[in-house]
């Protein structure tokens, strides 16, 4: 049995019924998840519209000239809703056609390989041999910032306004507050964006982050590192949020504010303390192959700790499943080897360990580095700033990582990514041949240039 | 293709073979045979199995008709030239049928297809004792026994020693049929799709070297089809996937069951052929039930103390899920280390003491039920024992149990109580000496110093094998189980 019907639930439901297992899935609320519903791809539904926006407003510059433009927030969100209410429907019948029971209610754990679901007032016991929890994770608060749905925004309430906020304070740095920035900007509003780290998506390779910052900035979004937001005050008109940082004190003034601090794992009322199930920092324990403390319990996805990204708990369904059946030759996720994706403008997509972690970890590194501001494509469609960066280890070539900051990059990642599986070294890079004009030509160059050997720079 | 007469002989399977029922014949008179088809269907006591031609050329005569018990080396049928003559067809079965005993070894041909490949004898000629799995495992070292590398791997694969098996590949070197035949008639499955071949279609020779396109490799392999049974039709000499798809095709072709009687109810009757797995359960189980003469010794045990110890190790320790059966299955493990006259296995002729306890647990499964095996049981836990069965378990219902997870093991336990059975008797499986069949645990009046009292009870039933153990061995197990499962912890010491 599967708990949650995300995209780790979903495929764990998928793969355990291909594999002969007779499967039900339990979902309290809609088949699809957060990363259906509200996460992943409604938010890259309205970027779609940010983009649209950018491109209207340079298109001058390509020749064309226009009055009246208007813009309808309603109907962006309207797309973006009809998006995610098609997936919706995609993965009911995805359940109905592999023979997966779906089981509307809200599970926990009766006992060792016994469910307790309750729905509508009635509560059903299950008994299964196996038990995936795929209950995934929430929005964090801060101690004096809590998510209030009217003056403080979560990503849900963020990507279903009803009108353009005028001034919008974006408390995160990371992923989640870089994307609604770069979303809101493009559409039209003021936008600060706070982070509490020396530099936005500290995730990333440091030269990343500096591009990203001078990009925003460069765009007019208020850039505040090594700041954090000490309170809020929303008894007046607008909010009032007293920001700390390197320079000092200040009160700065918004209609409306985002936080986006981080995320904590669903593990409340699921019966776990009483079974003593191990957690850590509000996320569930689990090995290499989803197994936790507890036996026929497994955990996959977000609930299960980081990175937290959808292809994560995807690929954590199919190893935890097929381990459980003894498929032949199932290994542990590689972590260095899951992609990392973020929508904003430019796009930032990044595999494996920055140049920092893999000297840290000892490697004697090649670097790679090339400038989008010298690629004929990137240049013909008006997006020439970016940055492909390639991290080698020198002895044996392997592609430790790579990180990528420009316009579509999140679509070439996945070539770095397939290296990697397949332990290319730097000399089938080189010798791949990269078709000419495209944007993905910086992907060569890159290698290229940790031999030394870049034709174009 | 030779002009020459080729008979076909009933084979010897086993030493204790003598005869065998005709079941059915694959082929009619006149019907073109290629090497290597399934010709007819044998059955004997322990066994049904297939003879399959070693030539080519057209069956002229059939002697052992369907339903008829022959002898062993006694002439079935004969395979000629279409243009051999009747007479000389009639002569030859003459000069041979006054023959008795000894079975022919068949002369080897050619298989079709171009490059080196290995010859295709008949199974006939396997002088090997009638000796269980074990058996086949013992023997020196066999790295010099002159076997193809096919043969050679699966031997490690199925466990058996080269030099127990007579090869009559080329250079009487040790085929992969040949090493497949001496597990079969040694009680054994076959590996990989077995399921499936074990109803009797023997392939033959190593077809690794046989041209073919890749995807009538990849169809071959699929529907276990020896590509040295292939007619030859693709491009450049190889096989192609039209000639693996009408061999699929012929094998398909079921013999049809003759019923005379014309029912005359409105009854609808659905027929269809059993499974290879139904077939091989169905031959095993008889054999077992008609050659081990079975006896029955009954026992209840009162398992309220065990009920306790089982939910306090559950509630003490997080990954523990022990059911009754994990407890069973020490109890059983603890007490044929008592009762070591118990974990045997017999094959007829050697009786096998086991120094360990690997324990059968029986797993029904989709048309049928498999026997994965606890290894080692006296040496493991009730958690380990509890981890494994249920491991052993899910791979078992998906059919994802490796050959050695569920042949062998000396001790079968099968357990019905989970459908409320109260108690029941089941039948041994063959080579192991005794099976105990347990019930469920139900709330039942006891006496208990003349006084009426309720416990909950458990029957427990040992089925054993008369030819190898005595009802007063059979009784001291039974006797020395109830008490580990009455008093859990005297399995400690």
């Amino acid at each position: 049995m599967v708990v949650g019907g995300g995209p780790g639930g979903y495929v764990a439901a998928i793969r355990a019924a291909q594999l002969g297992f007779k499967t039900a899935l339990v979902e309290k609320e809609h088949l699809g998840g957060v990363c259906l519903n509200w996460g992943c791809i409604p938010t890259k539904a309205l970027l779609r519209g940010a983009d649209i926006a950018h491109t209207l407003k340079e298109a001058e510059h390509f020749g064309f000239a226009f009055d009246n433009l208007s813009f309808d927030i309603k109907k962006l969100v309207q797309h973006s809703r009809s998006v995610a209410s098609k997936l919706t429907h995609g993965v009911a019948y995805l359940m109905q056609k592999n023979g997966v029971t779906v089981i509307d209610g809200s599970a926990s754990l009766a006992d060792k390989c016994l469910l307790e679901v309750e729905h509508q007032g009635k509560i059903t016991q299950y008994k299964a041999t196996h038990i995936i929890l795929a209950t995934g994770a929430r929005a964090r608060n801060l101690p004096s910032i809590e998510i209030d749905g009217d003056r403080v925004w979560g990503a849900r309430e963020a990507m279903t306004p009803t009108a353009l906020p005028r001034k919008l304070l974006v408390i995160g740095g990371g992923a989640i507050g870089v994307e609604f920035a770069s979303l809101y900007n493009d559409l039209g509003t003021d936008v600060t964006l706070v982070e509490a780290e020396q530099r936005i998506t500290p995730a990333e390779d440091a030269d990343i982050s500096a591009l990203a910052e001078k990009a925003f900035v460069q765009r007019g979004i208020k850039v505040l590192t090594n700041s954090i937001v000490q309170s809020l005050d929303t008894s007046g008109a607008e909010s009032v949020a007293l920001i700390s940082g390197p320079k000092g004190d200040q009160h700065l003034e918004f209609d409306q504010v985002i936080l986006a601090v981080g995320i904590t794992g669903n593990i409340e009322n699921l019966g776990l303390e009483s079974l003593k199930v191990e957690t850590e920092k509000g996320f569930l324990q689990a090995d290499g192959f989803g197994k936790t403390n507890l036996a026929g319990l497994y955990a996959i996805g977000d609930v299960a700790g980081p990175p937290w990204l959808a292809h994560k708990a995807s690929h954590e369904a199919v190893i935890c499943v097929e381990k459980i059946a003894g498929v032949d030759g199932v290994k542990p996720l590689n972590k260095d080897q899951v992609p990392g994706c973020t929508y904003c403008r430019p796009q930032i997509a990044s595999v494996g360990l920055t140049e920092a972690q893999a000297k840290a970890a000892g490697h004697s590194i090649r670097v790679g580095r090339f400038n989008l501001n010298a690629n004929g494509k990137a240049l013909a469609i008006n997006e020439a700033e970016g940055l492909v960066k390639t991290v080698f280890d020198e002895n044996s070539g392997e592609l430790l990582g790579a990180h990528m900051i420009g316009p579509e990059v999140t679509e070439q990642i996945q070539g770095f990514g397939i290296a990697q599986q397949l332990e290319a070294t730097e000399h089938e890079l080189a010798q791949s041949i990269f078709a000419h004009p495209t944007v993905s030509e910086s992907m060569h160059e890159s290698v290229l240039d940790s031999l030394g050997i870049a034709i174009h720079q | 293709m030779t002009n020459e007469i080729k008979p076909i002989n009933m084979p010897k399977w086993g030493m204790e073979m003598s005869e065998g029922d005709i079941n059915a014949w694959y082929f009619a008179i006149g019907d073109q045979v290629n090497a290597g088809d399934d010709l007819v269907d044998i059955e004997t006591s322990k066994i049904v199995n297939t003879v399959t031609a070693s030539d080519d050329g057209v069956l002229r005569a059939i002697i052992g008709a369907t339903g008829e018990t022959h002898r062993v080396g006694a002439l079935l049928g004969v395979i000629a030239s279409a243009e051999t003559s009747d007479a000389d067809i009639q002569a030859f079965i003459d000069s041979n049928t006054s023959a008795a005993a000894e079975p022919e070894a068949v002369a080897e041909v050619a298989a079709p297809a171009a490059a080196a490949i290995e010859t295709a004898p008949a199974p006939v000629a396997i002088p090997q004792t009638a000796n269980g799995l074990s058996k086949l495992a013992e023997g020196e070292d066999d790295s010099l026994v002159a076997a193809s590398p096919v043969a050679r791997r699966l031997a490690a694969e199925y466990g058996v020693n080269l030099n127990n098996i007579t090869g009559t590949g080329r250079h009487d070197r040790v085929s992969k049929w040949d090493l497949e035949a001496a597990v079969l008639a040694a009680g054994g499955r076959l590996i990989g799709n077995s399921i499936n071949k074990s109803n009797g279609a023997v392939p033959f020779g190593d077809d690794s070297n046989v041209k073919a396109t890749p995807v009538a490799r990849r169809i071959a392999t699929q529907l276990g089809i020896n590509l040295l049974e292939c007619r030859v039709s693709g491009d450049r000499g190889r096989v192609c996937k039209a000639d693996v798809e009408a061999l699929a095709a012929l094998k398909n072709k079921m013999p049809a069951q003759t019923d005379g009687s014309a029912t005359v109810s409105s009854n609808t009757v659905e027929s269809q052929p059993i499974s290879g797995m139904r077939k091989t359960i169905a031959a095993r189980l008889q054999a077992s039930k008609q050659t081990a003469p079975h006896f029955r010794v009954h026992i209840d045990a009162e398992i309220d103390a065990l009920l306790e110890v089982r939910k306090q190790i559950n509630n003490s320790n997080s990954d523990a899920k022990v059911s009754v059966n994990d407890f069973i299955v020490k109890a059983c493990a603890s007490a044929l280390m008592k009762v070591p006259a118990i974990n045997v296995q017999f094959d007829g002729e050697q009786l096998s003491y086991f120094s360990n306890a690997d324990i059968s647990v029986a797993v029904a499964i989709d048309d049928g039920l498999i026997t994965p095996i606890v290894a080692n049981a006296n040496h493991k836990g009730l958690v380990e024992i509890s981890n494994t069965t249920r491991d052993l378990a899910t791979r078992a219902k998906l059919g994802r149990l490796k050959p050695e997870e569920f042949q062998g093991g000396s001790f079968c336990i099968s357990n019905l109580g989970m459908y409320g059975i109260k108690q029941f008797d089941a039948i041994i499986n063959p080579p192991q000496g005794a099976i105990l069949a347990v019930g469920a645990g139900e709330q039942r009046p006891v006496v208990k110093d003349g006084q009426l009292a309720v416990a909950t009870v458990m029957s427990l039933t040992l089925s054993s094998d008369h030819r190898i153990i005595d009802g007063a061995v059979a009784a001291q197990f039974m006797s020395v189980l109830k008490a580990y499962l009455e008093q859990p912890a005297t399995m400690l010491g």
